[in-house]
């Protein structure tokens, strides 16, 4: 997994590309988290439009991002979620927790 | 031949080897104070029977001592028995200088005065004796002179006594002083040891104090019995004697110095010993064969002889690196212990380490080796600790804690530059403000040798001088650094042995976590009146995520778990575990099945990260009226294939069990009717992947569990195996894999 970031109206969007398989990933997204919530910037968008796939160690790392998002008074919110993850957010039913939008704008629009 | 000639030519060949030792020891190591002293001793030894030989053979084979009284070279002689003050001083040097904070050293020489006075008194005697005739007064003398001399010839009377009886009974008087001396150096030899804890070291001085015993012992009996006791041995005897305390005690130091390397001595003296040897031996065979023999040859060959004997040469010559050889080995067989031998130590040393692989016991062997080999006095170990992954000195008797060094430390960064031992005071450029090379320098650290593999510093290892302060010669160095390759390597081997053994006690672990976790599992499905079960699960490693359980909840109800923690290896078995006890002590408390997820997600979430989860469906089948309770906690929607061929999913519930706190689930219940199947699974099976990075799908799985709903339980698993390993032949799976079947049979509608 790669991982860069870009700033949208005050709202971080992390973009990670690839697999979200756990190892390596999670410390990666966890230290770009704290990062975020260091610098007092605590309303993130993960955008998963370049994600073609996540097991269910990758998707145990967007949990506790969102827990350590929620435990420090911010929000993660999800972008272009595909079918796939999609759908594994509802067998989970993890889709009713997590927010997903169709776009990274209207994401962003949801924190207004 | 006659015994005189063979004695002189024994005290030449005693005396001639002792002083070619005294050169040897003190050449090898001009600048040491106790090689200069011990070559003294041994030269002093020499000459003793040296003189006494030459006095022999110049008074034409006569007596020896008896008729050269009173001649110059008699007087001379003595000068040998300054061996006993050298030897005095020696035990006071010997292993340790012991005077050196003495503030007169020069004072320590005083010792000599009675062997000097002895010869002086030999020499010079007969002028003495004029000096006193000139000086003692006619009675009836008058005059200045005499009023002077006067009150002082009562004096001079009795100095003269004196002298004269001392010139007399010298043997004995000085004899005296020589034993005291034996005693007192052997007694300061003897409380040296205690200086001593170099093994090699230890037996060189037991040897040398041995010869020194003997010797001692021997020339006793013979110098002193004829003065002190009644009785007069014969001369031949007492000769005797004397040859036999200087061979002994010659042969004693021989012996140390070769094969012990006393003094550190090397190996120069055997070759040219054998150099020497050889070519007596050979020039004696061509004196015996060509000279001694010419007359046979002449008259063999006549004109021709003296063609032979050049061919005698010529094959002498050839002869002589084989026999040289020959000699060699002996000699090394006889003397030479295999540990002072540079190659050997490396022999020896390689032999050792190769099938060593505790680096403790490995640390004891490279210390030994330097310690009895090189005679160093001290060796000091820094190694880079995995554990807090900096390099450390590691405790030894003077230091019983390991010392952490920081990394930055800048005596550290200049040996990581060594590839070679170098000398401390090299370094000396990386002293400021190191507090490593503080330390090195407190514990008198003179040598550094690096073990470096190919990439980085494994340690080093500090050495202190070598045994009574020598240096460590070139020859040392080469050693030193083949050694420190070596260790590298053995170092290196025991460490991959270690995290072996730790691979091997991992593997152990997980295969008893593994035995644990299948004891977890029921060992076969319950028989259940109406329905019959088959269930089936594969782990991908030793030790899997999934898990399945059948509990009896009372006597109509019959629970049914599957459940599959993220992730895989021993977290996973262990949240398993947690799972399984939870799901059995909610049963017991029987609790309704939504506040039994409640509960059970409660305790995960409080109990591990929230990147931690667990997918996990579970239900309750009445057999009495065949419905079907259950709630889905996240996990992969269970297919029910009706008889008739209709799917449908158990979806109801809530979200997965442990990632997130306050979970609310809900349960539900559908009617099953005979023949219906329920198809559990866990996405080992949904995700088995093809090598197109195609997956089998939940799509498939639930066209096949239609196709396939008139099989009995145990069969549509086994089918659907099948033709998943069709799908991806990996063996064991990429992922744990669980199915339970669940077929209601006929007699149930019956029932209902």
């Amino acid at each position: 997994m790669k991982l860069s970031s870009k700033e949208q109206a005050g709202v971080v969007i992390l973009e990670p590309k690839g697999k979200i398989m756990g190892g390596p990933d999670a410390s990666l997204l966890h230290d770009k988290l704290h990062e975020c919530i260091d610098s007092s910037q605590n309303q993130i968008i993960i955008d998963l439009a370049q994600v073609d796939w996540m097991n269910s160690t990758g998707l145990g790392i967007l949990i506790s991002s969102y827990t350590t998002l929620r435990n420090n008074g911010g929000h993660l919110k999800l972008a272009n979620v595909t079918d796939k993850i999609k759908s594994l957010l509802t067998i989970t039913k993890l889709v009713s927790v997590f927010e997903a939008f169709d776009s990274v704008d209207e994401a962003v629009a949801s924190f207004k | 031949m006659n015994s005189e000639l063979f004695t002189s030519l024994a005290y030449c060949l005693i005396g001639g080897f002792l002083i070619f030792l005294a050169i040897t020891v003190t050449r090898d190591n001009l600048s040491n104070k106790l090689n200069r002293v011990t070559g003294g001793m041994f030269l002093c030894a020499g000459l003793g029977p040296i003189f006494v030989a030459m006095g022999t053979i110049m008074s034409g084979g006569s007596a020896a001592s008896g008729n050269l009284e009173g001649s110059v070279l008699y007087g001379l002689h003595h000068l040998w028995e300054m061996f006993y003050p050298s030897l005095l001083l020696f035990s006071w040097i010997f292993p340790v200088d012991r005077l050196r904070k003495f503030r007169y050293q020069r004072l320590r020489y005083l010792i000599f005065i009675p062997q000097i006075m002895q010869v002086a008194l030999l020499v010079f005697f007969g002028q003495i004796t004029g000096i006193f005739e000139a000086l003692r007064l006619d009675p009836g003398a008058e005059g200045l002179v005499a009023l002077i001399l006067k009150p002082l010839s009562g004096l001079l009377e009795w100095l003269f006594y004196l002298i004269s009886s001392l010139r007399n009974e010298h043997t004995a008087v000085f004899g005296a002083i020589n034993l005291f001396y034996v005693g007192a150096a052997v007694y300061f030899l003897e409380s040296g040891r205690k200086y001593l804890s170099n093994p090699r070291l230890l037996s060189q001085t037991r040897l040398v104090l041995w010869g020194t015993r003997l010797g001692l012992g021997l020339f006793v009996v013979a110098h002193l019995g004829t003065t002190v006791l009644p009785y007069q041995f014969p001369l031949a005897i007492k000769s005797t004697l004397m040859i036999l305390a200087l061979l002994v005690s010659t042969g004693i130091f021989i012996a140390a110095t070769i094969r012990y390397q006393f003094l550190d001595v090397r190996l120069i003296l055997r070759q040219s010993f054998v150099y020497t040897v050889t070519s007596g031996l050979l020039v004696g065979a061509y004196v015996l064969i060509v000279i001694e023999s010419k007359q046979i040859l002449i008259g063999l060959f006549g004109e021709q002889a003296e063609v032979i004997s050049y061919a005698f040469i010529i094959v002498i010559l050839l002869l002589f690196q084989p026999i040289n050889n020959w000699i060699d080995e002996i000699i090394r067989s006889m003397f030479i212990r295999t540990r002072t031998d540079h190659r050997n130590i490396l022999q020896r040393f390689s032999r050792q380490v190769i099938s060593q692989f505790d680096p403790k016991k490995l640390r004891v062997i490279i210390d030994d080796s330097l310690r009895t080999s090189l005679l160093v006095e001290k060796v000091l170990f820094v190694q880079f600790d995995d554990e807090v992954q900096e390099y450390a000195i590691l405790p030894d008797e003077d230091q019983p804690r390991r010392v952490v060094i920081d990394r930055n430390d800048l005596m550290l960064r200049g040996i990581n530059l060594l590839d070679a031992p170098a000398y401390f005071d090299s370094l000396s450029d990386f002293m400021e403000g190191s507090s490593l090379g503080e330390r090195l320098g407190e514990r008198g650290i003179k040598m550094i040798l690096p073990m470096k593999d190919a990439d980085h510093m494994l340690g080093f290892v500090g050495l202190t001088n070598k045994i009574a302060g020598y240096r460590y010669s070139s020859e040392d160095i080469n050693l030193l650094s083949v050694l420190s390759n070596q260790m590298v390597s053995a170092l290196t081997n025991a460490r991959l042995y270690v995290e072996s053994l730790e691979r091997i006690r991992l593997q152990e672990e997980v295969n008893m976590a593994r035995q644990i976790q299948l004891g977890l599992l029921p060992s076969e499905p319950p028989t259940v009146s109406g329905a019959s079960i088959y269930a089936c699960s594969t782990p991908s490693r030793t030790v899997g995520g999934d898990f399945y359980d059948f509990l009896r909840v009372n006597e109509d109800r019959i629970g049914i778990v599957i459940a599959d923690a993220s992730g895989k290896g021993m977290p996973a078995a262990l949240m398993i575990a947690q799972i399984q006890a939870i799901i059995r002590s909610e049963v017991n408390n029987g609790n309704r099945i939504e506040t039994m997820l409640k509960n059970m997600n409660q305790q995960v979430v409080s109990a591990s990260t929230s990147e931690k989860y667990v997918t996990l469906f579970y239900g309750e089948l009445d057999t009495a009226n065949g419905r079907f309770y259950y709630a889905n906690a996240g996990h992969n929607y269970p297919v029910l294939a009706r008889a008739n061929g209709e799917i449908e999913f158990l979806k109801e519930g809530g979200v997965v069990i442990g990632a997130l706190p306050s979970m609310e689930y809900r349960s539900a219940s559908v009617q099953l009717a005979s023949d219906d199947i329920l198809f559990l699974f866990t996405d080992g099976l949904s995700e088995a992947m093809d090598q197109n990075d195609v997956e089998y799908s939940e799509e498939r799985i639930h066209k096949f569990v239609c196709e396939h709903r008139h099989e009995c339980p145990d069969d549509l698993v086994a089918s659907i195996l099948s033709d998943m390993k069709d799908h991806d032949p990996i063996d064991p799976p990429r992922d744990d894999t669980t199915i339970i079947a669940l077929k209601m049979n006929c007699n149930l509608q019956e029932l209902t």
